[in-house]
């Protein structure tokens, strides 16, 4: 057995996923920490200390850039590069110089934008702050992505393309479009880094939302979806449940998807016809939602009883379930009657976080305690630690979500409500005040995930710790193997 | 006939029939934007016939800039929608017009603060520099930062020229030459309006690129909005801009349900 | 002839009607396709087992072939 694993270590071009696994790890940690501070100074506002640098304004991007192109991105690059090897059982192309390329380029990159954003460097566009010399680094390093991840499937030795691939190529070329269009801007000067957007009110709140809504629906779903499709069915060890399934909703999500971004601008000054189209395109996207989570859960039907044994299974199946919820949640939220009362409240916010906490982390969570002790040829450190973490995680979302529902929910009631005169029966600061006790109640939600987090880090250092102390004694590696 | 199986074994096959997937809802829902002239209605004073929605003077400008450096749209929104509770706490719904000089526009998403669509007007300098500088010292009960670097930086204006000549090319209508200030007739007898003519003298000389830096130095002299006439503070950039958010167009001046035919 | 098609085409209320012709065609042909003939759907599924093919961990058992399983 060790004989063939050292076989493929050799044949695989694993350093280069080990690099942006633990670059997941450390942005994970940093961006969830940002986000644990910013809900803070949310709910105690002393915690902005009078330092523009720290205030809640300048960090939230921290946050937001942190998880989603810190966490979320590296971890799509280490397992798509992982997957891709795998499937097409094939050494990643462009030797090890261009794999490296975008590990640094991708991870600079943020470290500018991050350290640009307390410094107020920003376009003031939602998910899409980075300023446009950050954006053209960027949209370097994605084209070497994609042209690696080409070549690999051209070169593949495995005559079919297994779905995962699909997924991560329509994420590939989604992002591509998207961070391209969304970011034409005008700098003022090529010495400076402010720039002024090419489009303006309508037209650039349309681009914006139709970029901020599919960053969700392919960087944050549809690669994740390609983890899930290799990841879920290799812990199981059970091929997915359909691969039928797989095709259909694969080209039914790849289509729907770019349709739905107008949501998030029903009753604006935006014309009705596309919010309206918006609007019937996303009560659609539920069906295709949930045959990738069918698809998903099904995949175990017969060995229900992993979910009892293998925690690695339960944070996958709970992270497809919190998927299913919130592909639920999403639709209903974007009925213009629902949408009235939800828009511009916490409960966005809440309904975010189950699907970038309970679906996006604990599908990468789940799937980096499968692939980890793998690409280091070893096994893990503690499995009872994972059973920690994936309480820590699984009780923070659940109380996250719900806090935000109640400050949601409730301040858009009171925002509405009318005394028996016709009279707002609210001022504004009475339901900030109301939002106080769920505040914290995010915030300490926030706080249980973290710790996961942290558990997760000293489990996968020791895992580490101990493969390179196998290393060097080859014997005992032998032995214990 | 195409087989899926094509596509399956095929990686360029694959990579042209998902960028057709993906590409169809982007351009249906984006392009006629541009193109449809009722996204962005019409709006001039009935009695004098000019346009009543302008871009920004330099010094609203630089307190813009200032607006988006800090975040603000992170918890503010600037889009107030046609409900009932939304007229009476903020004022008449947005018009897309008021938007049409905003690059990058800021509708926002959150409300963890007000609406702050209409917020011009409607407090005195002296409250919101007092607010920015100290929230929980005007309304106790507030969560929002203090901001009072704001007072103690001066305002670098040095590079208002270049910002406006940005925005020009974004399509702005700041000016810089005469034709375009005065307007001009081209070779086919086509006439081109000038900013006189559409904005009026008052707002067009705040227009012209050539006197930015007088027009800032002269509009946060005449306003004082920081209450410190000694210097040209962030603090007086931004309170200006806060100050006109909501105020170019005077919906008195037109039926109460004039608007309806646009939406 | 081209022209008068244009004009047709142009208005919204025929335009959003042709799309979803198209459209929901395109759906339905994807769906028939998938799941209408017996060897296709066997062919399809079969690529179910792309994830194991590459399992050098569990190598020594694939004497008894994981396709095997169900």
């Amino acid at each position: 057995m060790a004989h063939s694993a050292v076989v493929s270590s050799e044949q695989y071009n694993y350093e280069i996923v080990k690099k942006f696994a633990i670059a997941a790890i450390v942005w994970g940690i940093a961006g969830m920490t940002t986000g644990v501070y910013i809900a803070s100074e949310l709910a105690w506002p002393f915690l902005n200390f009078d330092i523009a640098q720290i205030t809640f304004g300048r960090l939230r991007p921290v946050h937001t850039s942190g998880v989603i192109f810190g966490f979320g991105g590296n971890a799509l690059f280490a397992t798509s590069y992982y997957i891709v090897q795998r499937t097409c059982q094939v050494r990643l192309a462009g030797g090890t110089f261009w794999p490296n390329f975008t590990f640094w380029g991708w991870n600079l990159a943020l470290i500018v934008a991050g350290i640009g954003y307390t410094f107020g460097i920003s376009q003031g566009r939602e998910y899409a702050e980075p300023e446009w010399y950050v954006d053209i680094a960027i949209a370097v390093v994605w084209v070497v992505y994609f042209l690696i991840y080409t070549v690999t499937l051209v070169r593949r030795n495995q005559p079919h393309i297994y779905v995962a691939n699909w997924f991560f190529m329509s994420f590939i070329l989604a992002t591509a479009l998207l961070h391209i269009f969304n970011n034409l801007t005008m700098p003022v000067s090529l010495l400076g880094a402010k720039s002024y957007s090419l489009f303006s009110g309508v037209q650039d709140a349309m681009t914006q939302w139709w970029y901020g809504h599919n960053a969700v629906g392919f960087f944050l779903t549809a690669a994740f979806l390609g983890m899930m499709y290799y990841f879920v069915p290799k812990q199981a060890g059970r091929p997915v449940y359909s691969y039928r399934l797989s095709i259909v909703h694969f080209w039914a999500l790849s289509f729907m998807y770019m349709w739905v971004g107008t949501h998030h601008l029903h009753w604006t000054a935006i014309p009705d016809w596309t919010s309206s189209l918006a609007a019937v395109f996303s009560i659609l996207l539920l069906m295709p939602s949930w045959g990738g989570m069918i698809n998903g859960i099904m995949t175990l039907s017969g060995a229900w009883d992993k979910l009892r044994t293998d925690p690695i299974m339960m944070f996958l199946i709970t992270s497809l379930s919190f998927y299913g919820m919130s592909t639920f949640e999403g639709p209903m939220m974007s009925l213009k009657s629902v949408n009235a009362l939800s828009h511009y409240t916490d409960w966005t916010v809440g309904h975010v976080h189950s699907g970038a906490l309970g679906w996006v982390a604990m599908v990468s969570i789940g799937s980096f305690y499968h692939m980890i002790p793998r690409i280091w040829n070893t096994t893990i450190y503690s499995t009872k630690l994972i059973y920690t973490h994936f309480f820590l995680a699984t009780i923070g979302v659940i109380l996250y979500i719900t806090a935000l529902w109640v400050s949601g929910i409730g301040q858009g009631l009171m925002l509405r409500a009318f005394d028996e005169y016709g009279n707002l029966a609210y001022t504004f600061v009475e339901t900030v005040v109301f939002m106080h006790g769920p505040l914290v109640a995010r915030a300490i939600g926030g706080m249980f995930f973290l710790s996961g987090m942290f558990v997760m880090a000293y489990n996968v250092y020791m895992t580490i710790a101990r493969a390179k102390q196998e290393e060097k004694t080859p014997v005992i590696a032998a032995a214990q193997a | 006939m195409l087989k899926h199986e094509s596509i399956e074994t095929n990686s360029g096959l694959l990579i042209v029939l998902t960028l057709i997937a993906i590409g169809i809802g982007g351009l249906v829902e984006i392009v006629p934007l541009h193109y449809i002239d009722s996204t962005i209605e019409d709006v001039k004073d009935p009695q004098t016939g000019l346009e009543m929605v302008r871009p920004y003077s330099p010094l609203e400008l630089r307190g813009r800039d200032i607006y988006i450096r800090e975040g603000c749209y992170t918890c503010h929104s600037q889009m107030i929608r046609p409900f009932r509770d939304e007229d009476l706490r903020y004022g008449h719904y947005s018009l897309a017009a008021e938007s049409k000089y905003d690059h990058p526009f800021q509708w926002g998403s959150k409300r963890t603060g007000p609406d702050l669509a209409r917020v011009g007007a409607k407090y005195s300098n002296a409250w919101h520099t007092q607010h920015l500088m100290a929230p929980r010292s005007v309304v106790p009960e507030s969560i929002m930062p203090n901001y009072p670097w704001l007072m103690t930086t001066n305002l670098d204006y040095s590079d208002v020229a270049d910002r406006m000549i940005a925005l020009k090319k974004v399509g702005v209508p700041y000016t810089l030459t005469k034709d375009e200030y005065a307007g001009w007739t081209d070779d086919k007898g086509q006439k081109h309006p000038g900013t006189l003519e559409r904005f009026g003298e008052q707002v067009a000389n705040t227009l012209d690129i050539n006197r930015a830096e007088d027009s800032l130095l002269a509009q946060a002299k005449a306003g004082n909005y920081d209450g410190d006439p000694s210097s040209i503070s962030e603090m007086d950039a931004l309170v200006a801009y806060l100050q006109v958010l909501g105020t170019m167009v005077d919906f008195s001046k037109f039926d109460e349900d004039y608007f309806i035919q646009f939406r | 002839m081209l022209a008068e098609f244009w004009m047709w085409i142009t208005d919204l209320g025929n335009s959003k009607m042709v799309a979803l012709v198209i459209f929901f065609t395109t759906f339905v042909g994807i769906v028939l396709y998938v799941y209408s003939n017996k060897a296709r759907s066997e062919r399809l599924e079969s690529y179910r087992y792309v994830p194991f093919l590459d399992d050098d961990e569990y190598k020594p058992q694939e004497v008894s072939p994981k396709q095997g399983e169900k």
